[in-house]
């Protein structure tokens, strides 16, 4: 079947105006960085609520829950609408004062609002951006009638698209917007990237690619390629985090209200990069399963330490590494976060080295 | 992973919650050989060897290891899969070929060093999983510990006034509780002080750690898996002209590599011709050239002198035959050539497959050996043929206007000393070059030798296929492990082991009760935690209301 | 960290020895296949494996029934004009050919990946005087690899006065090959 022309064109224009709004919301993300009200204070987003008591859960539960109780309770005025059964503080046994029944954090939207001119800018224009974004891909699909990711231009806009709407799903999940820098302006970067250097005009797949698989195995990566791009933004500003915390213990730097300190928690970030890591990994090892049937298809055997197939080994093999670590004493924190980024890099080397330069089956990068 | 000492204390309170909030790896005792160096005992060294190998830091070296040692396998050129980039390695590194060779890191995971680091790495898992699933059936068959005495200091916990008696409201809060399928537990007559009392305990999520070992063992299987498929199955590869047919038995194949266990009489006995193969290429657009599609069309049969069947076999279409799957690899060019000699009998008739140098064009390159005639030629056949500035070069894939172009020598070929040649290299030692220049010949000419050698005839064009034909047993319960692998990984990630407590105390003033819950849960928890909480205090907190006509448990608001 | 550094040293110190030494088991184990090179294998008497009968064309074109040599011992030989041992040993062939026609003994060739143009240049280059069946196809191959391991070409399969394989050489035979193989092959019980 022909390439749809008109709806190839279509598909550029979004992707261009994708690219631009992205930019934009990356400014706004700044802007709030830069003059956006101090968030530490607030105590109308649940976040540092859920922090609290996540760390509690961290060091154990025999910390006394005073500063729990104290803090959550505070938390819960303004949040607070009125708990049937009342109350608080009576009759409790001897030690924390118990507090009345946690109430339903503020709505998601709610909070973006309150957030400030500048979050609400850059989330509507990350919205807009990602509409688009969507459209282009969509559009591509039509324009060439397959599942739009059959070479590493359409791989990096599909994955990015990924990428874009999961670190919406945070957004409104765990009320991260503070990363919006990081996330959208990696996002921008890659896109950035594809368009220009990596741009393969829409056409037909060679009779290798001609398989329902493709819609299986690529699609799986695309997805577990984004996530894990939101994970390794993640445990960079985690190590920038925790740097800074250490640094504030030594007594070395002081808490202000510098760009620092706008940034989560490291803990909060752990727990983050940790939960996107997990959502990442299952998609991964089903990609692969996925390519292994697919590989047995077309070329007769399901593995056969092809190199890109080698790395996509690999790369599992070192995100297992961070899941293990993470349970190993002295390898939490910093380490197991070099370890996950070990992995995403390694993602890429398959991606944009061995796919393109080491010769073996899976030469369909469609780069020249 | 791996065998934690028990660290509950005699208190109830941090029974519930000393070994539980902490995670898996049991982190208080993964310290094991670490704090204290080996004990002296040979015995205690075992011991001591073994909780090493279980332990998850060993587990994560060895997974960092196996990462690297993949590293090699990758960027340089493998043995089992392209043998001649490995001779052309040898031939650009004479220095450093042998000594990588002697490390093998030419056949990097087929090599003993690679086996012993997954053998390791699955020792060390094995060993952790086993003890694990005894622990999780005991952990199955013990009920949730008692409640703890101030539920106040549990990093989740509410208190809510209650109309009922402390007796009705923990009833009330146990069926809400039993109600969303958690485990109960409630005081027993035994039970004296602070135990006794009006309490529930609840626990769910076991499946948690099923899914953990689900994964683990499965794992296990996909290796076995694989073992099975080695030890039982084989691949083998075939070029296959137009028009011929082939049994399917080890003279025949062109590369056969059997399992360890595979003998040539297990081969399934099937025949197969190729009657046609087509290709057809992108004609115009900016992936001109390209190819569009592949498909051969056979006849084979199951066994010898069984039912003839026709199949279409394409890319990403394998042919199933009895176990068996024969797949379409590769294709190019054979051009049919003929030689007479001086009389004009013909001493040579032949297809012979040239084999592409260039795949996008398919400029090929072959050798014709007509050792009878004491000939052999050397040439390039071009399925589009145009010439350019003097050099023959392919325009188009498909064979629009096919050309040879070939260099002849005469003499003897060495072919009657008895030495195995490859079939695609002429050794031109002890012959003559016929011609100074090499002779273009377009289908249908001939080429009239010089020194009444006879002559060529370029006939026609065929084309050839490659197949491979492989069998895996292993393969189906490769892939089942593989599934169950996800299947297990989900659960164990999206499963939260929690425990609830609810402790119900007369009120101060004297009518019904007031209730504390309490809730606890893993840390490295995929969270969600907080909202489950807050949801089933609030329910339980509207359970103790004489029923309103409508029972708003969900309030908050 | 110190400590976590040093039990991280010593578990890699551990692993490293541990894998030295199932490097090692795993060496021993994963020995050569060992394909059994004998050139030649011989069956008892008795313990002979049914040789399958085939029917097919000469190279000249005329028809052979295998079953019509029964009560000769047959000498059937895979080869193919393109296949350099092969070449080389049809003299030798055609010499013992020659020596055992007056005791019964047929000599049939088995022509495989061959045009019949190619081959009959050959054999009358090489004076070959027995006849060959045209098998481009390796049928009567894979009909015999049933019930003897022909792996190769050129291979020589010695068939006894009762239709039983009491013999065979992998790869080019010589002349004491097949003068064995045909003095056991008479023994037929």
């Amino acid at each position: 079947m022909a390439v749809n022309l008109g709806m190839a064109h279509v598909s550029s224009d979004f992707m261009i105006v994708a690219l631009l709004v992205y930019s934009l919301a990356v400014l706004a993300f700044a802007g709030d960085y830069a003059f956006g009200r101090p968030r530490r204070a607030t105590a109308s987003a649940a976040a540092p609520e859920a922090e609290r008591s996540t760390e509690l859960a961290a060091v154990g539960a025999a910390v006394g829950a005073a500063v729990a109780a104290g803090s959550a309770s505070a938390a819960e005025v303004p949040a607070g609408q009125a708990v049937t059964g009342g109350g608080s503080a009576d009759g409790a046994a001897a030690g924390g004062t118990a507090q009345g029944v946690p109430s339903p954090r503020l709505g998601a939207f709610r909070s973006i609002w309150a957030a400030g001119p500048w979050v609400r800018g850059a989330v509507t224009l990350s919205t807009v951006g990602m509409l688009a974004h969507l459209v282009a891909v969509v559009s591509r699909g039509v324009a060439v009638h397959r599942a739009p990711w059959g070479n590493m231009y359409e791989f990096i806009t599909a994955l990015t698209c990924v990428a874009a709407i999961f670190f919406g799903y945070i957004v409104v999940r765990y009320r991260a917007w503070a990363l919006g820098v990081f996330v959208m302006g990696a996002v921008v970067l890659a896109l950035g990237l594809a368009e220009t250097i990596i741009y393969t005009p829409a056409g037909p797949l060679v009779p290798a690619l001609q398989s329902y698989w493709l819609s299986i195995h690529v699609t799986a990566m695309t997805l577990a390629t984004g996530i894990f791009f939101v994970a390794a933004v993640l445990g960079l500003l985690y190590l920038v985090a925790e740097r800074y915390r250490a640094r504030i213990a030594a007594g070395k730097a002081q808490a202000g209200n510098g760009l620092l300190d706008r940034i989560p928690s490291a803990a909060a970030l752990d727990k983050l990069t940790y939960r996107t890591a997990i959502f990442g990994f299952p998609i991964w090892t089903f990609g692969v399963i996925a390519g292994a049937i697919w590989a047995d298809q077309a070329w007769g055997r399901y593995w056969g330490w092809d190199p890109v197939e080698t790395w996509a080994f690999i790369t599992w093999v070192i995100y297992a590494a961070y899941l293990h670590a993470r349970a190993t004493a002295g390898w939490r924190g910093a380490r197991a976060h070099y370890i996950q980024l070990l992995g995403f890099a390694s993602l890429i080397t398959n991606m944009l080295v061995v796919q393109v330069f080491i010769t073996g089956m899976h030469s369909y990068a469609g780069v020249n | 992973m791996h065998a934690p000492r028990s660290t509950e204390s005699a208190e109830p309170s941090d029974e519930a919650t000393g070994s539980f909030g902490q995670d898996d790896s049991g982190e208080a005792g993964s310290g094991t050989g670490g704090t204290s160096g080996p004990p002296a005992a040979s015995a205690g060294w075992l011991r001591w060897g073994w909780r090493q190998l279980t332990s998850m830091r060993t587990a994560l070296v060895l997974l960092c290891l196996l990462a690297l040692g993949s590293v090699p396998g990758s960027v340089l050129p493998q043995q089992g899969s392209d043998p001649a980039a490995v001779q052309q390695y040898y031939a650009s590194h004479h220095w450093l070929a042998p000594w990588l060779n002697r490390i093998g890191l030419f056949n990097v995971f087929a090599s003993p060093w690679f086996a012993a680091i997954y053998l390791l790495l699955f020792a060390s898992l094995v060993g952790c999983v086993v003890p694990r699933t005894f622990r999780l059936a005991g952990s199955a068959r013990t009920p949730p510990p008692r409640a703890p005495r101030n539920l106040a200091r549990l990093p989740h916990s509410a208190s809510y006034a209650s109309e009922l008696s402390p007796e009705a409201a923990v009833d009330a809060a146990a069926s809400v509780l039993g109600g969303q399928r958690f485990r109960l537990r409630r005081p027993a007559s035994g039970d004296v002080g602070h135990d006794a009392g009006h309490w529930v305990s609840a626990e769910k999520g076991y499946l948690r750690e099923v899914g953990n070992l689900i994964f683990h063992l499965s794992l296990l299987g996909v290796l076995i898996a694989i073992a099975i498929g080695g030890l039982f199955g084989y691949k083998a590869d075939k070029l296959l002209v137009e028009g011929s047919t082939f049994a399917d038995t080890t003279s025949a194949l062109d590369e056969f590599h059997p399992g360890r266990l595979v003998a040539g009489s297990d081969l399934a006995p099937f025949s197969l011709t190729l009657d046609t193969f087509t290709a057809t290429y992108l004609t115009s657009g900016q992936s001109a050239g390209q190819p569009e599609s592949f498909s051969a069309k056979v006849t084979y049969a199951a066994t010898p002198g069984g039912q003839q069947r026709t199949d279409n076999i394409e890319v990403n279409h394998p042919l199933s035959v009895d176990s068996v799957k024969v797949y379409l690899i590769g294709h190019g060019y054979a051009p049919v050539f003929r030689v007479t000699n001086a009389k004009g009998q013909v001493s040579y008739e032949q297809a012979t497959p040239f084999i592409p140098a260039n795949t996008g064009t398919l400029l090929s390159d072959g050798v014709i050996k007509a050792p009878d005639a004491s000939l052999g030629f050397m040439g390039v056949f071009v399925p589009t043929a145009v010439m350019t500035n003097g050099t023959l070069e392919s325009l188009f894939p498909a064979a629009d206007n096919p050309a040879v172009s070939l260099i002849g020598y005469s003499g003897d070929l060495g072919m009657n000393s008895g030495v195995p040649q490859s079939v695609y290299q002429l050794d031109t030692t002890g012959m003559t070059k016929i011609s100074g220049s090499p002779h273009l010949m377009y289908q249908g000419q001939t080429w009239k030798l010089p020194g009444s050698r006879g002559s060529i005839t370029y006939v026609g064009t065929k084309q050839w296929v490659s197949l491979a034909v492989t069998y895996d047993p292993g393969q189906i319960p490769a892939l089942v492990c593989g599934l169950l692998a996800i299947a297990g990984l989900l659960l164990s990630f999206f499963v939260r082991r929690r425990r609830m407590f609810v402790r119900a105390v007369p009120a101060a003033s004297g009518a019904g009760s007031v209730v504390t819950v309490g809730g606890l849960t893993r840390s490295d928890a995929s969270g969600g935690f907080e909202d489950e909480f807050a949801s089933l205090s609030a329910e339980l907190a509207g359970q103790d209301r004489p029923a309103p006509p409508n029972n708003q448990s969900e309030t908050g608001a | 960290m110190f400590r976590a550094r040093r039990r991280t040293v010593i578990t890699a110190a551990t692993v490293a020895a541990v894998l030295l030494a199932g490097a090692l088991a795993v060496t021993l184990l994963t020995q050569g296949n060992g394909n059994a090179s004998d050139s030649m294998i011989e069956y008892p008497a008795g313990h002979r494996p049914l040789a399958p009968d085939f029917t097919a064309t000469s190279l000249t074109g005329t028809p052979i029934k295998f079953a019509s040599y029964r009560g000769k011992t047959v000498v059937l030989n895979f080869w193919g004009s393109w296949c350099p041992p092969c070449r080389d040993e049809a003299p030798t062939l055609e010499a013992v050919a020659q020596q055992y026609a007056p005791k019964g003994v047929a000599f049939l060739g088995d022509d495989v990946a061959d045009t019949p143009v190619n081959a009959l240049v050959f054999d009358r280059g090489a004076s070959i005087s027995y006849p060959s069946v045209n098998d481009p196809g390796y049928a009567i191959v894979q009909d015999f690899s049933q019930v003897a391991p022909i792996s190769d070409t050129p291979t020589t399969v010695v068939i006894d006065r009762t239709g039983h394989v009491a013999g065979m050489v992998l790869g080019a035979a010589t002349y004491a090959d097949l003068t064995t193989l045909l003095r056991d092959a008479a023994v037929t019980r």
